[in-house]
């Protein structure tokens, strides 16, 4: 029988779940002593940011097994406060189930994320290398990952970007042949701008160029960035050379007009222009989106796009959960022809030896 | 007749076999169309495939009759250019993002195919061709590769307009779709107009160096004007792209009306040219 029991960003808050969070560096003593004390056969334990839980097999009766279970949980972590709902407790199928939501980011808080299933690879990965793991928990895992792969090619769960720094980077790629050698121009530093800019270097963008009312600010963000930093009055002087603009003063007026962009354009032969214009009030007058190659978008835009993508994501939960229906009762089908012969032998003869 | 009943027959039902999978293929694009081009798909490309298979076949079997490239009469000059259309697009089409030209072309087949297969733009040969000998026969298959050419760009053009209007107007569409960067949209709008014009040019250069028929002037001929116009007006296409600095959309519009004049006049000065209509 594989259970499932932990706490997510579902059924507790940070401040618990940072309490029951184990570092990496403990893990395998953990399962180590989990098995020693005969509450599970092979176990597996995810920690992450949004989620701790404890996938395991247990030869125990499933109401004793989760007191079992529950009980080491908050001993190792010697919490004391009284727990109600926080804690989860899944039993097969729902377990396989969870399983494979979660492998599929169906159960993360950014739906479809994908960096779970990296989060999830790495737990497995780490459990089988101390042989923690068996039969049981082996196939389960392998067929999580399976589903995962599955479900990211045949539907749209993890397509498309939901944050405004991401969709920007996205629209770049649908503007420019490729990334490389573009040159991002960001105009007062932001938290938003921050995070597009880096996105957008981490795709290959060749150089940054910053400015800021604030020549120190704007100075330390290029030294970050590992770009140069210009006069708030010189900006436009540097837009021949430019491809992306993401602009985020605290202006309260267009400090871009078409009349100032139209001359520029000139000098920049053909080339597109995309600006990302990210402050609120807005710093780019939204006419020059009518001038030929420029490409503007605000932070609605962006957000628009964000919560489409999102959308469509939920819609996609519904195929996703058939799928993983489908999956998980092919596991347990499998399963009992494996339970028979597997119920014959011993998973881990050296820990039988070792209690 | 150069050839009998029987194998005028054969050609023309492997070209019409072609234009049906042509027409399938602008079925399944609309569906494409509505689904945004969210997929990549090798649907339209074998699809394409097939029609070019059956394509060849029914040039080469005109071809084998006649002893030459088939580019003798109006349905043979269609077909040879909707030929190099298809040639052009199973080759860039090889490429992921560039697959949904497939779709973009396939209409153009499609009617480029429907009006070569109109009965009196193929009408019985005489005894011998009316074009005949290599020199000829490289006149033409290179001005009609540039027509194809030309095609495939204003097809580039036309799938340039469509993603542009989509980031323009922020529709979400814009980043769902597979189609690829607009910039490298405009570099294959580029690259194909530049081919094109230089299959234009060599091919032209060759028909100006062939035998005249007496009693006939090269420049009163009107394919001959028409032919000069359209080298002229690609020209100015380029130089306005290079030299002045024309913008995607414009370029693009152009190539597409260039194009559109071309398809629309391409007949009509062909059936009145002494020359090349005798």
């Amino acid at each position: 029988m594989i259970v499932v029991l932990g706490l997510s960003h579902h059924s507790s808050p940070v401040e618990l779940r940072e309490r029951f969070a184990f570092h990496e560096a403990r893990v395998p003593a953990i399962l180590q002593l989990l098995r020693q004390e005969r509450i599970v056969e092979e176990a597996v334990i995810l920690s992450t940011c949004n989620r701790v839980e404890i996938y395991a097999s247990t030869p125990l009766d499933t109401p004793k097994a989760f007191a079992e279970l529950k009980e080491f949980l908050v001993t190792c972590h010697d919490y004391r406060d009284p727990l109600t709902d926080e804690i989860y407790m899944l039993s097969e199928p729902q377990s396989i189930h969870h399983l494979f939501k979660v492998a599929c980011g169906i159960d993360s808080m950014v739906l479809g994320e994908t960096e779970i299933l990296g989060q999830l690879k790495k737990a497995y990965d780490l459990a089988l290398q101390h042989q923690h793991t068996g039969p049981r928990l082996n196939k389960a895992f392998q067929r999580a990952f399976n589903v995962a792969k599955h479900i990211r090619t045949e539907t749209s769960i993890q397509r498309g970007s939901v944050s405004v720094g991401s969709v920007a980077v996205e629209l770049a790629e649908k503007i420019f042949s490729s990334l490389d050698h573009r040159h991002v121009m960001i105009i007062g530093a932001g938290d938003t701008s921050e995070k597009t800019a880096r996105a957008l270097l981490s795709r290959g963008a060749q150089s940054i160029i910053v400015t800021n009312r604030s020549h120190e600010r704007a100075q330390a963000l290029a030294t970050e960035f590992g770009g140069r930093a210009v006069n708030f009055d010189d900006w436009s002087n540097e837009f021949a050379h430019i491809d992306i603009v993401i602009s985020s003063t605290a202006a309260p007026h267009h400090i871009l007009t078409r009349a100032k962009l139209e001359p520029l354009m000139k000098l920049r032969k053909n080339r597109p222009l995309l600006l990302v214009d990210i402050a609120v009030p807005r710093d780019i007058d939204p006419e020059v989106n009518l001038l030929p190659n420029v490409y503007l978008y605000n932070i609605d835009d962006l957000q628009a796009i964000a919560d489409d993508y999102l959308k469509q994501r939920k819609e996609e939960i519904v195929r996703c959960e058939k799928i993983i229906h489908q999956k998980a009762e092919s596991l347990l089908g499998l399963k009992t022809s494996t339970d028979i012969a597997g119920d014959n032998r011993l998973p881990f003869p050296n820990l039988r030896k070792s209690a | 007749m150069w050839f009998t009943t029987q194998d005028q027959h054969l050609d023309r039902h492997f070209f019409l076999l072609a234009v049906t999978i042509y027409g399938l293929s602008m079925i399944y694009s609309v569906f494409l169309w509505r689904k945004g081009f969210r997929r990549d798909t090798w649907v339209n490309y074998f699809l394409l495939l097939a029609g070019f298979g059956l394509h060849t076949t029914a040039m080469a079997l005109r071809g084998f009759d006649l002893k030459h490239c088939p580019v003798n009469n109006l349905y043979e000059a269609t077909t040879f250019i909707a030929w190099t259309i298809v040639a052009a697009y199973l080759i860039v089409g090889a490429f992921p993002r560039l697959r949904f030209l497939g779709a973009f072309a396939s209409p153009v087949l499609f009617a480029m195919g429907v009006f070569a297969l109109m009965p009196s733009l193929d009408p019985p040969h005489g005894p011998t061709p009316e074009f005949s000998g290599a020199d000829t026969s490289l006149h033409a298959a290179l001005i009609l590769l540039a027509y194809g050419a030309f095609g495939l760009a204003a097809v580039a053009g036309f799938m340039f307009l469509t993603q542009e209007h989509n980031l323009k107007f922020h529709k979400l569409r814009a980043v769902l779709t597979l189609f690829p960067p607009i910039q490298r949209l405009e570099l294959i709008t580029n690259r194909l107009v530049l081919t094109g014009f230089i299959l234009l040019t060599a091919g032209l250069v060759i028909g100006a160096c062939l035998p005249r028929p007496a009693g006939t002037e090269f420049f009163d001929d009107p394919k001959i004007i028409w032919s000069g116009f359209l080298w002229v007006l690609y020209l100015a296409l380029l130089v306005s792209r290079w030299r002045f600095a024309q913008s995607g959309r414009r370029f693009a519009v152009g190539v597409i009306g260039a194009f559109a004049f071309l398809v629309l006049t391409f007949w009509g000065t062909a059936l009145l040219s002494p020359l090349h209509h005798p």
